[in-house]
């Protein structure tokens, strides 16, 4: 999952003084670009899948119609011939339990993450001690490590959860410290001329201030959360939708894999649209300060 | 200018890192290659591998040996046309002549027929003394293994269905970890693990009783179509150097062992142990009627995949069971039994 930093439309304030009927235009297109370019994209990744694997280079195997992974995606969401969608559970259970998990993960992660960044931002020699500490954790892909989890926590909830807190601790953590040490010093030094505690400076000026490099923070996290959860469902892992990809893919079930694919894909596009939409709203003031 | 120079370095730094593989087995690429996917259980593939006998005998050809951790991954590496020979489980063999994989492969050996390598093992402290009071217990093992294939047999022979107890997806070193910790009832799997199971638990069925019950799991050698109708005679050497492993397993286990060892990370006296409790054909074994069969005459093993692949799509692992004929014209009898002894 990528994170794309919003542009506020600057035209949108310049337009406005133009006349009425080219402004109309103008916005009539920016819609236009907006829905219509990703839906014709659909369309024609569509077309491409369709004539790839009409084309028979490939083994079904590899690259199935897509009216065999919708059938796919059918089976998964309902029950057929007395079987619950997939090993026992339908497609919107294994979603439901990985976005549990995720969000447990994410939260405890992202939590820790900013207080950490908070601390390591405002005090020098903690930031010496921890950040060593912290890339080598960025560093570790979640595969190496997961298995000691399974030793420490078991095969439940546990190492899961921790897997997923432990991927979004540190994008979390690093661009909440660089935003707070980025803290304009001017504004810090006037608030405390004007006699603010260091705490209400922190309070007051620091936070603030750092809020939207913070939140671009959290996005990165959840991201790299989401991307974790095929290793974080490896063991034990159903339901749940890195578990459903991993199974099917035991069983080179090619259809039910890109059901899978597309549910995490999807999804994450739906939790990255919600988090911008928060991020709008509760910071308002990014790129204006 | 500088866009330039910095794609030239990292041209250069490619064709650097290129050339300093550490692939000590395909060196030489003039010659035509073999690719055999092995794994590490066992079995007188790792003799061959080993002493090197079929580069011996085939110094006309370059061998690359790949390891693979699971049937699935041995099949998905045949779809793809990347691999030559394979060793995997009759479980997997049995999915992938059945549709909608239908992989073009042969079966041409049977490397071992699980014994007691492979079980069904209670946790002291569990309470479960027989496969009947599993109902409602939290098993493990390997999804899409010969051992989950003949955890759903035994639970079958019980009047038990998967949905009456709790299976738990696991590798065997998590198995071990869950075990120790306490929270599986019990697990089904194989050795090493099976061994350090077992100094807590005790064996509820193991997979020489379930062969005998008429649902055997085997470590099969499977050979692509293509490549056996282009190289006949490589697969008959093939065989050969694994009918010798064979026998080497019969004449001389330690030496046997010794091979294997160096192979898998355990020791000499580690894998004589394990050796023990498999069963291992002699090669007149493989070619007779109750395995492989004789040239034209498929044996009894194509019945035993037949009845996996139906016992598959019973358990909704697979759409619909393939017919007897499949697995037949699925078994490479070409010039067996003489063929093993030359």
């Amino acid at each position: 999952m990528s994170v794309f930093v919003d542009v506020t439309p600057d035209d949108a304030t310049t337009t406005a003084s133009a006349p009425g009927v080219r402004s109309e235009r103008r916005r009539g297109r920016r819609v236009l670009i907006r829905v219509a370019l990703p839906l014709l994209s659909v369309v024609v990744f569509g077309v491409v899948w369709q004539i790839a694997a009409a084309s028979g280079i490939w083994n079904q195997t590899f690259v199935p119609y897509p009216a065999t992974v919708w059938h796919a995606f059918v089976d998964v969401s309902t029950t057929h011939d007395g079987v619950r969608g997939y090993a026992g559970y339908l497609l919107w259970e294994h979603l439901y339990m990985t976005l549990r998990r995720v969000i447990a993960g994410v939260v405890i992660g992202v939590v820790l993450g900013v207080a950490l960044g908070l601390v390591m931002g405002s005090v020098g020699w903690l930031r010496s001690v921890l950040e060593p500490w912290l890339t080598f954790l960025r560093a570790l892909p979640p595969l190496a490590y997961f298995f000691l989890l399974v030793i420490w926590l078991g095969i439940d909830e546990a190492p899961k959860i921790t897997l997923l807190a432990l991927a979004a601790l540190p994008p979390a953590a690093v661009a909440t410290t660089a935003a707070v040490v980025a803290a304009p010093v001017g504004l810090q030094e006037a608030a405390r001329a004007l006699g603010a505690s260091r705490a209400q400076v922190i309070r007051d000026v620091v936070v603030p201030s750092a809020l939207p490099e913070t939140f671009t923070g959290i996005r990165l996290a959840v991201g790299m959360a989401y991307s974790s959860v095929v290793a974080a469902e490896l063991f034990n892992g159903l339901p749940g939708i890195g578990g459903l990809v991993k199974d099917a893919s035991n069983y080179n079930n090619t259809p039910v894999v890109l059901v899978g694919i597309f549910a995490i894909g999807i999804s994450g596009l739906v939790i990255d649209g919600l988090l911008r939409a928060v991020e709008r709203r509760a910071v308002p003031w990014r790129g204006r300060v | 200018m500088k866009i330039r120079a910095l794609l030239a370095a990292a041209a250069a730094a490619m064709l650097t890192l290129a050339g300093c593989s550490v692939d000590h087995s395909a060196q030489q690429t003039d010659k035509p290659t073999i690719r055999i996917g092995y794994q590490s259980f066992p079995s007188g593939d790792l003799i061959v591998k080993n002493n090197k006998w079929l580069e011996q005998a085939l110094p006309d050809y370059t061998i690359k040996w790949t390891k693979f951790d699971s049937g699935a991954d041995v099949n998905t590496a045949f779809i793809a046309k990347e691999l030559d020979f394979g060793a995997l489980g009759s479980s997997p063999v049995a999915r992938g002549l059945s549709a909608p994989l239908n992989i073009p492969y042969k079966v041409a050996f049977v490397l071992d027929v699980a014994g007691d390598n492979e079980a069904l093992v209670a946790r002291n402290g569990s309470g479960v003394d027989t496969i009947a009071q599993l109902r409602g217990k939290r098993i493990g093992t390997p999804y899409a293994s010969t051992a989950h294939y003949s955890l759903l047999a035994a639970l079958n022979q019980n009047g038990l269905s998967p949905s009456d107890v709790q299976l738990i997806d696991l590798q065997p070193q998590a198995i071990l970890a869950a075990w120790d910790r306490g929270d599986i009832d019990a697990a089904y799997t194989w050795l090493p693990t099976l061994d350090q199971l077992r100094t807590t638990g005790k064996d509820l069925i193991t997979s020489r009783q379930l062969a005998t019950d008429g649902k055997p799991t085997l470590d099969l050698g499977a050979v692509a179509d293509d490549f056996a109708a282009q190289h006949p005679d490589v697969v008959d050497t093939w065989r050969q150097q694994e009918a010798r492993a064979l026998t080497l397993i019969h004449d001389d286990p330690a030496a046997a062992a010794k091979a294997i060892a160096a192979e898998i990370g355990l020791s000499p006296e580690e894998v004589s142990g394990q050796l023990k409790q498999g069963v291992y054909l002699t090669p007149e074994q493989v070619a007779s009627p109750e395995w492989l069969g004789a040239d034209g005459k498929p044996g009894n093993i194509a019945v035993n995949l037949q009845s996996a692949s139906e016992f598959l799509a019973e358990q909704k692992q697979i759409p619909s069971a393939a017919p007897l004929q499949t697995f037949q014209n699925a078994i490479y009898t070409k010039g067996l039994p003489g063929v093993l002894s030359q």
